[in-house]
């Protein structure tokens, strides 16, 4: 397992190359972006006097780079600054609005996962004949809207003209569950409140499946195209000489080595996810980071933008790394060659 | 002996998006228990497809149509029910392909694909006992430190390795058939003689018989016991290897005979494409003599 080390270990460093590139993007969109940052923070009615006080403060009268140096250590040392918009730390307001969006992102993941690839199968297996038509003719549809649509069309049939799931928010007011880890699925079993549980997880259906039906799409035909083509594949023949039966074959033998070109698609997916929760959020009211990185891109929220794209950054990179190992455990050939390589 | 494997007329046809397409014409062919026959033809003439048919396959794909019979060891192969063509599949017959390095899976290790096998004989066998028998076969077909080619994947190993490897995991569960489909042909000429001779002697030790398909007369030669030579879904010529290169009687037996290049010979040997007397009645099958 020492090889899985080193790989991860090169992709952290990878990760942190990366994130001293966008820690600069940011900064510098930053500084582009027209207006003076102390007067946009003081308001129209500060002093000259409070302007410069605050741009000292702020560094801002000192060399660019000594101010990228002031925003490197203060990132490091875990302090974001403050928001305009909520008047609050943006680390506060991060550490409230995450958990939300890794909730929904995650629960859409699972779906992603849990209906694409067994879908992507039952079509390979079936290849031409009907489960694969149908399948192939839904996948179509759900990759061809973008997911704010299916929002909007899912909110309208299921919520609006057959309420049966909740409108929008994350639960309903008359439950009042103390934040543990943020993810209201498991704060309320940690709660013991189970009515509470079963709210939450139907505030989070809609917009769950919304967020994932394209993804869903995508993971089931990419599945089924890469079955397809290891079906092909001698090795599959071989399976079948030796006797060993169709599921088994399509479980152990196709399925495994299928899956190495689509998991990093998958990864980039779920990733992905999470920008498109930015409009999700937005249709069902959902409290999440995206939501709250919309409203603060439309107030110039500096501080906060930069915060919010630090960590969507962060969370990607955390993906990568994931479906990255995920390969490097499907793939010998690849825990191999970095054994070889030093 | 008896009689192992006897194929009656048997009859293939693709149907396809213009019309039918006859594939074979009515062959017969019979092999006796751990009698070694080879298959010789062109490509296309249809001996592959023999093979796919011995392990039921074809029978199995939807385009296909097969008939007459494909006797096995006293059961009828095309009218069996699919799971149980699948049950003497890896059992009682197996197959070795053309190409053995993508022939393995590249996801397992050659040790847990050895299990595999072992466990379609004896699905409760634990994976010591097949580890340890793995390794008694890979023995058998002159594997340096088997114990530890086990653990590698077939990508780790060079082609004519994971040959030898395919041998010795289509011969571990003792079959009493074994097809050997164009074996080695995407290796270079010297391995490939090295692991005939080895497949020779393993097979002739547990008295397993072969159905040997190939192009190559040269390999034949050596290999095999019996020859049926195949041209265009019809045998054309049957009978003990060494009559029939010796005194072969039908013009394109003596064509493909011509075929084989020789290196003191001027180059490579005119064959027509095709000839009237290619086509003319097979001379020398006797059809149904088992």
């Amino acid at each position: 397992m020492s090889s899985v080390l080193r790989i991860l270990l090169r992709r952290l460093g990878i990760s942190v190359i990366v994130l001293i590139g966008v820690s600069m993007l940011i900064f510098a969109i930053a500084r582009v972006i027209p207006g003076d940052p102390a007067r946009i923070a003081l308001g129209p009615n500060a002093s000259a006097e409070q302007v410069a006080n605050l741009r000292a403060e702020m560094h801002l009268d000192e060399s660019i780079f000594a101010q990228y140096g002031y925003f490197v250590s203060d990132v490091l040392r875990g302090d974001l600054g403050q928001s305009l918009y909520t008047n609050r730390p943006v680390t506060t307001d991060i550490v409230q609005f995450l958990p939300a969006t890794l909730e929904l992102v995650i629960f859409a993941g699972i779906l992603m996962v849990g209906l694409g690839l067994p879908l992507g199968i039952l079509a390979a297996r079936h290849r031409g004949r009907w489960p694969d038509h149908v399948i192939r003719v839904l996948t179509l549809l759900t990759v061809s809207a973008p997911s704010f649509v299916w929002a909007v069309i899912l909110m309208l049939l299921f919520a609006f003209y057959l309420p049966l799931f909740p409108v929008a928010g994350r639960l309903g007011d008359s439950f009042d569950i103390a934040t543990v880890t943020g993810f209201l699925t498991i704060d309320t079993l940690i709660a013991g409140n189970f009515s509470a549980f079963l709210d939450a997880l139907s505030h989070l259906v809609l917009p769950s499946v919304a967020l994932s039906l394209s993804g869903i799409g995508q993971a089931a035909r990419l599945t089924r195209a890469n079955m397809i083509e290891t079906y092909d594949k001698p090795y599959i023949e071989m399976a079948q000489a030796f006797g060993f039966f169709p599921s088994r074959i399509a479980k152990r033998y196709a399925f495994k080595p299928s899956m190495i070109p689509s998991l990093t698609i998958i990864g980039l997916d779920f990733a992905a996810m999470l920008g498109n929760a930015f409009l999700v959020e937005a249709v069902f009211a959902w409290p999440g980071l995206s939501r709250y990185g919309v409203a603060v891109i439309l107030r110039k929220d500096l501080n906060a933008i930069m915060g919010t794209v630090l960590i969507i950054a962060l969370t990607f990179l955390v993906v990568n790394i994931l479906v990255d190992l995920l390969i490097a455990f499907l793939n010998p050939r690849i825990r191999h060659s970095t054994r070889a390589s030093s | 002996m008896s009689t192992l494997l006897d194929i009656q007329d048997l009859r293939l046809s693709f149907k396809g998006l213009r019309g039918i397409t006859d594939v074979l014409h009515g062959i017969s062919l019979s092999i006796a228990a751990g009698e070694r026959v080879a298959l010789v033809g062109e490509s296309g003439s249809g001996k592959s497809v023999i093979a796919r048919i011995v392990l039921g396959l074809l029978q199995e794909t939807r385009s296909a149509r097969v008939s007459g019979k494909v006797g096995f060891d006293g059961a009828e192969i095309n009218t069996m029910r699919p799971r149980d063509r699948a049950k003497l599949r890896g059992t009682e017959m197996s197959m070795i392909f053309q190409d053995p390095t993508s022939s393995l899976n590249p996801t397992f290790t050659i040790g847990n694909q050895f299990a595999e096998v072992m466990r379609r004989r004896d699905p409760k066998l634990s994976r010591a006992a097949c580890d340890a028998r793995a390794i008694e076969m890979l023995t058998e077909v002159s594997i340096p430190n088997p114990d530890r080619i086990l653990e590698n994947y077939p990508f780790q190993l060079s082609g004519g390795m994971n040959q030898r490897v395919m041998i010795a995991m289509a011969l571990v569960n003792h079959p009493k058939l074994l097809l050997a489909d164009e074996p080695g042909t995407a290796l270079d000429v010297s391995v490939q003689a090295q692991t005939l001779r080895l497949m020779h002697d393993l097979v002739e030790k547990h008295g397993t018989a072969v159905l040997f398909i190939s192009h190559n007369l040269g390999v034949v030669r050596e290999f095999a016991d019996r020859v049926y030579v195949i041209y265009r879904g019809n045998i054309v010529e049957e009978g003990p290897t060494a009559s029939v290169f010796h005194n072969p009687g039908h013009a394109y037996t003596r064509a493909l005979m011509d075929a084989v290049p020789r290196i003191t010979g001027a180059g490579l040997p005119e064959v027509p494409e095709v000839s009237d007397a290619f086509l003319a009645p097979m001379v020398r099958h006797d059809r149904g003599a088992a």
